[in-house]
């Protein structure tokens, strides 16, 4: 008898591309019929016989599925490298929230220019992420409703996520509010002097829920999509039907989205240089949330949208080659 | 298309072709299913190694999975090789019966 914990061993012996189109139902066979030695032989073979086929360039379903699988994860980067950025977004508002920089806005046409550029920037990439993972989040519904609804929890994920910031923004206002008194926590801040700790605490709590959220979001919709194992999907629209390539489909508005998060890193460094350069004092003061240094929080949301906008160029560079001829 | 290309799995797919002419049938279907009608035990290698020679030459097609199974169906091209081929097989079994005869 054959122990489970070799046969998934034994599905690894065989190329990456074979694995992505036959791996799962291979596995699901070892499981139910893997007996004997020679049934071992016989998979030791088929691996070899399936490594040769590759060397000699046989085989285009697997290469078209190893694409695929390429593209995908160009998308499911793309998509991560966009909450990242989302996240640094929302602690660029809160930046320049209730700070002297929205009255200077008002009045310097530059700057406010730049500060309209990172919204504009943000309602073209996330429409791109919404038009391009239409299709694709059609089919993930689709699939999973013919497959005993397997995925449609995971698909839920954001949609708890999203409550529960809306959930603890609502506490948060009803503690401004003093409909709720929490000790240690005061309705209005101080402008100046110490930022109180149960205010701190407060505030670091929803970051944290919004991060966590984004992260939970972030790693449902990567193991959703990671599920479709078809090119196209065909849907009913109006009167017709239309054949999408769901993960070509996407790439145009990946480029869309990342495109978007270099104009607004660029605009999100102009808009600090002027600001600062206008409100020296602003730099040097603590208006990042928390109280914390100007500085430390501009320089990391800085980074964050760096480091987000990077990941998402890297991703679209390694499914560029993937993607099929039209 | 012709399955005796396809070297050391051109009785295997043989095989998985009779086998799928009986209905669509995931892999471990189709390997009781051909131990029952021809006696004959396919390993998982050499049954995946024809499966996907078969489906990459548009002899068979692969549905959408069901749980990790995937069940595969005949295609028209995968139906008609396998008459010629049969049709060759009864008339090389016919000449030789009746050589056997004379």
């Amino acid at each position: 008898m054959i122990t489970n914990r070799i046969k998934p061993w034994l599905t690894r012996l065989y190329p990456r591309a074979w694995r992505a189109r036959y791996g799962a139902e291979f596995e699901a066979l070892l499981e139910q019929c893997l007996h004997s030695p020679l049934d071992v032989l016989d998979v030791f073979l088929g691996a070899i016989d399936a490594h040769l086929l590759l060397l000699n360039g046989d085989n285009v379903n697997w290469r078209i599925m190893n694409m695929l699988n390429k593209l995908r994860t160009t998308l499911l980067i793309v998509f991560a490298a966009t909450i990242g950025f989302i996240v640094a977004g929302i602690g660029l508002v809160g930046l320049a929230d209730d700070s002297p920089m929205v009255p200077l806005m008002k009045t310097n046409t530059a700057l406010s220019a730049a500060w309209t550029t990172i919204q504009a920037g943000a309602v073209v990439a996330l429409l791109a992420v919404v038009i391009g993972g239409l299709p694709l989040a059609l089919t993930v519904i689709r699939r999973a409703l013919s497959d005993g609804h397997r995925g449609l929890g995971l698909l839920l994920v954001p949609i708890f996520a999203f409550l529960a910031v809306i959930l603890y923004v609502a506490f948060i206002f009803a503690v401004a509010r003093q409909w709720i008194h929490i000790p240690g926590v005061f309705p209005v801040v101080p402008t100046t002097g110490a930022f109180p700790p149960g205010n701190r605490l407060l505030l670091a709590g929803l970051m944290a829920v919004f991060i966590l959220g984004a992260i939970a979001s972030t790693a449902a919709v990567w193991k959703v999509i990671s599920k479709p194992d078809v090119e196209q999907e065909t849907f009913r629209f109006l009167r017709g039907t239309a054949t999408v390539r769901i993960y070509s489909f996407a790439f145009l508005p990946a480029v869309i989205t990342a495109s978007a998060m270099l104009v607004m890193l660029a605009a999100t460094v102009a808009w600090g240089w002027m600001a600062f350069s206008a409100l020296p004092q602003v730099l040097a003061g603590n208006y990042g949330s928390w109280g914390m240094s100007t500085r430390l929080w501009y320089f990391t949301i800085l980074a964050v949208m760096a480091l987000s906008t990077a990941a998402a160029f890297f991703g679209l560079a390694r499914g560029r080659a993937a993607r099929q001829p039209a | 298309m012709d399955i005796s290309g396809f070297g050391r799995f051109s009785d295997p797919s043989l095989l998985i072709l009779a086998s799928l002419a009986g209905g669509e049938k995931h892999g471990y279907a189709m390997m009781e299913d051909i131990q029952a009608m021809a006696g004959v035990h396919l390993g998982p290698g050499t049954l995946y190694g024809a499966l996907s020679r078969l489906e990459q030459s548009g002899l068979i097609e692969a549905l959408p999975a069901k749980e990790r199974r995937r069940p595969y169906r005949l295609t028209a091209a995968g139906a008609a090789s396998l008459r010629q081929y049969l049709a060759s097989l009864e008339n090389f079994v016919s000449l030789g019966l009746k050589r056997l005869e004379a």
